[in-house]
């Protein structure tokens, strides 16, 4: 009953978080300077004519709602006009239609760019989310089972210099070495390729793959070592582990058995938020290593001014964000029954 | 358990994937360009990134293509002939010439595209610049576009060269602004193989085509977001040609066997500008104009004096470390004949610079080392604002700066987002100093007119000058079907402006590309103008015997 109740009311919270989201998003791109019919285009050879013309097309000669015409600068306007000839309805009435409307910059619809990229995205983070919470974990804890040993020192202090490397510093410094050995610096597969084996196609999306994929992992896996060391540290410290050793468990057992399920609890809840704001901060990742993924594509919308492709994009981020959060919420009370008792 | 097996097989694959890479024994003949960024659309009408050009030339045919000394020469037809009062032009279209998908390129598809281009004003560039003269497009059945003018212009050439023909049995049926046109039919040198956006674009060779046929199988435009990461990708062979690199990269490559670097003048320019807001507060523009310039930049002698303050050469050395020529004006020497190389920079002089300055009554009033308006009322203290994603903007605020400070003139410096500059610049002048640029069309047209009254509420002009003079031989620079005439007033032009100091050009930047030498010969680098992507090099390089 308890668990039901507090499953509906985080579904309700998320649901209205992504509603608030929605609104939120319309505006704050509105409120910026730059007129997207011009943006990045620099150039007398577009007339006035043009530019009007592009207004048109994108749907930006209509007032932003009611009472205001623009927002930067903010210019007032009609508050008697139909709600739905201004741009903010006509955004929320094609998203209740599952629409997310049409690139400014390559005039294609944002759902189909985003699904392009969103897997692109997944499989590079899932890769490097697998494999840095393989490592953390593992590292994490050796760690502490060795703690103040010459290990855990080790541990702990590659971890730190880990996590705290600048994501795109070590993209490049690890794109130069990756160059002389004869890895791929861009890209998701070699042009051409889809012509040959399903296998070979695979392999080379893996050697692609390689190198952003060990930026991630070295990134991600210091911060997962570092909290998995020290949130068994303070299992292992707890009195039903002495009962357990008292019982003549050996350490495996009462590692496998009694500490790390509890030891497990803080590092769900960071996989889960990094799970959610990975999607977004792949962003460097993705730049240095010209991967064809989520980040690259907002990173180029935000210099077009692109306002569907932003739309679409920070909505997508605000899902899964939530979603991850949600998930982590939900999770944690099947992993510990404390939640549950309040 | 499931996690163990799960990483075991990812690092099969690695494996593999290091492993891997063997292929069948007939290899097409593959040529790999590197390029920083993509096109950002195939539909020719849609697409503003030169990228999207660069594949636009390849694919498809114009009436005129553009050669690397700046001529233009005919393509698709077999005559021009222009009537005595240069308004009605007659091209006969070649016999022959297929699309790629077999059906005949005839005049009708030429005068429908061109209809097409006219008619939509959606479309920014073909639209509004190039087919403004177009009064009507007919064909005849002899296979004939006639094509007539409203006014007689000089620059046809220039205006059909960027106007793709399109294949009128596909683009009829579909919607003019929506279609992604990905599979891109058309009747050039090379067809549109494999399109993955934002990855890479695959062409081969068109077997058929009427004009040179490539002796190359495939060309590939590989993406990639930074150009460092192309320097490295030639240096390990992953590409054979890139045609962009940061400066910095420049000494690098050319240490580097097996890669060739190509230094020269680009084909498409950029000319970068120091921007001096001159718009009188008395003649503001009425739609946004706020001209909060500072009043000193109103008097030549400041701006001249400025000028004769300015070290290009440091500039050059430093910013581009050497790859450039000092500027004149914003008719770059990219634009060969319309160049006017005659003009006589300001001498690098620090003491005439403080003379100048002295004489018109700027003096140092307060002793702060800042000179002062005659009157006192400020002090020459200049806003310098640049687009926050330039590389280059930061360093040359730096040295102005310093270069200025010699004759008591001191900045503000500021980078700031571009689209807020753009909102500072024009028609709003809300600023003193801007670094900024523009990318020159072939014909001096376009950016002569930055400098004309009328650009001013259009926002083009980002300077506010008013010239009736200049204004004039603006005009008349545009009907002037005479070739030797109209090219003397395009280089008087330039004169008026740089005796006024509208601007102060920097440098013309040169662009620097390179390519491997072990992998094809044949590249055009012997030219005025320097394009390894262009159609020139690409229909003659062989693979390296």
């Amino acid at each position: 009953m308890n668990r039901t109740r507090i499953i509906l009311r985080k579904s309700a919270w998320a649901i209205f978080t992504i509603f608030i989201v929605i609104i939120f998003n319309f505006f704050l791109f509105r409120v910026l300077p730059g007129d997207p019919a011009r943006a990045g285009i620099r150039d007398p050879r577009l007339k006035k004519e043009a530019i009007e013309a592009l207004q048109v097309k994108f749907g930006l000669d209509k007032p932003v709602i009611n009472c205001f015409e623009t927002l930067n600068p903010i210019k007032l306007g009609s508050c008697t006009i139909d709600p739905m000839e201004t741009q903010f309805f006509i955004y929320v009435g094609n998203l209740v239609k599952g629409e997310l409307g049409i690139s400014y910059h390559t005039n294609r619809p944002v759902a189909d760019v985003l699904a392009e990229r969103l897997w692109n995205t997944i499989l590079l983070i899932g890769a490097g989310q697998i494999l840095s919470i393989l490592l953390g974990v593992v590292l994490g804890i050796v760690a502490a089972w060795k703690a103040r040993t010459s290990v855990d020192y080790g541990a702990v202090t590659a971890s730190l210099i880990a996590w705290s490397l600048p994501t795109f510093w070590l993209g490049i410094i690890l794109l130069f070495w990756g160059s002389t050995v004869g890895l791929p610096v861009g890209g998701k597969a070699t042009p051409g390729i889809s012509t040959y084996p399903l296998i070979q196609q695979w392999a080379d999306i893996a050697k692609h793959m390689f190198l952003p994929t060990l930026t991630y992992t070295i990134v991600y896996m210091g911060e997962y070592t570092l909290i998995m060391r020290s949130s068994l540290i303070d299992v292992l410290s707890e009195d039903y582990i002495l009962t357990a050793r008292a019982k003549g468990l050996n350490s495996a057992q009462i590692l496998r058995d009694h500490a790390l399920k509890n030891a497990m609890l803080p590092l769900v809840t960071v996989i889960a938020i990094n799970l959610g704001f990975t999607v977004a901060g792949v962003i460097q990742i993705e730049s240095v290593f010209s991967w064809p993924g989520l980040g690259s594509a907002i990173f180029e919308a935000v210099i077009r001014r692109d306002f569907p492709m932003l739309q679409g994009a920070f909505l997508l981020i605000a899902v899964t964000v939530i979603l991850a959060n949600l998930l982590a919420d939900l999770t944690y009370t099947f992993l510990d029954p404390r939640v549950n008792v309040e | 358990m499931k996690q163990k097996v799960l990483y075991i097989v990812l690092l099969a694959a690695l494996l593999l994937a290091a492993c891997g890479g063997g292929g069948s024994a007939e290899q097409p003949v593959v040529v790999r360009v590197g390029k920083a960024g993509s096109p950002d659309t195939l539909n020719p009408g849609n697409a503003i990134l030169a990228n999207s050009y660069t594949i636009f030339e390849l694919v498809y045919d114009s009436m005129y293509e553009l050669n690397l000394d700046g001529s233009f020469r005919l393509s698709i037809a077999d005559s021009a002939a222009v009537s005595d009062d240069g308004l009605t032009w007659t091209f006969k279209i070649k016999d022959g010439i297929k699309w790629h998908d077999g059906e005949p390129l005839t005049a009708e598809d030429v005068a429908w595209t061109y209809n097409l281009y006219k008619d939509t004003p959606e479309y920014p560039y073909l639209n509004g610049y190039y087919t403004t003269y177009f009064d009507t497009i007919t064909f005849t059945d002899n296979n004939e576009v006639i094509l007539t003018l409203n006014e007689s212009i000089p620059n046809l050439e220039s205006q059909l060269v960027f106007l793709y023909i399109l294949p009128k049995h596909i683009w009829e049926n579909v919607d003019k602004l929506e279609y992604e046109n990905t599979e891109m039919v058309g009747s050039g040198p090379f067809k549109m193989t494999e399109y993955a956006q934002n990855e890479f674009v695959r062409l081969s060779a068109n077997t058929e085509y009427f004009g040179t046929q490539p002796k190359v199988d495939e060309v590939i435009f590989q993406s990639f977001d930074n150009q460092d990461a192309l320097v490295q990708a030639i240096k390990a062979g992953q590409v054979d040609m890139i045609t962009e690199m940061p400066s910095t990269a420049a000494a690098s490559l050319k240490e580097e066997p097996n890669v060739e670097l190509v230094v020269g003048a680009p084909l498409s320019p950029y000319v970068a500008d120091i921007i001096f807001n001159q718009m009188d507060p008395e003649n503001c523009p009425e739609d946004g104009g706020i001209c909060s310039g500072h009043p000193a930049l109103l008097d030549k002698n400041v701006r001249l004096a400025m000028a004769h303050a300015t070290n290009k050469q440091q500039l050059i050395d430093v910013v581009l470390l050497g790859l450039g020529k000092p500027g004149l004006t914003l008719i770059p020497d990219g634009l060969g004949v319309w160049y006017n190389n005659s003009i006589q920079d300001y001498a690098f002089d620090v003491d005439l610079a403080n003379q100048t300055l002295d004489n018109a009554g700027y003096v140092d009033a307060d002793g702060d080392g800042i000179r002062d308006m005659p009157d006192g009322s400020r002090s020459l203290t200049f806003r310098m604002n640049w687009p926050s994603d330039s590389i280059e903007a930061p360093r040359m605020a730096e040295l102005l700066g310093e270069m200025w400070s010699a004759i008591g003139i001191a900045l503000e410096p500021s980078a700031v987002d571009p689209d807020a500059l753009t909102a500072q610049c024009c028609p709003a002048f809300d600023f003193d100093i801007m670094i900024w640029g523009w990318y020159s069309d072939p014909d001096p047209s376009s950016l002569l007119y930055v400098y004309t009254t009328d650009a001013i509420p259009y926002g083009s002009s980002e300077t506010g000058y008013s010239n009736p003079a200049y204004d004039e031989l603006y005009v008349k620079q545009q009907t002037e079907l005479n070739f030797d005439a109209r090219k003397d007033i395009v280089w008087e032009m330039q004169k008026l402006v740089h005796d006024d100091v509208v601007y102060i050009i920097p440098y013309y930047s040169a662009a620097v590309q390179a390519y491997r030498t072990d992998r094809f010969t044949g590249w055009i680098t012997d030219q005025a103008k320097v394009e390894l992507s262009d159609v020139t090099s690409l229909l003659v390089i062989e693979p390296v015997k």
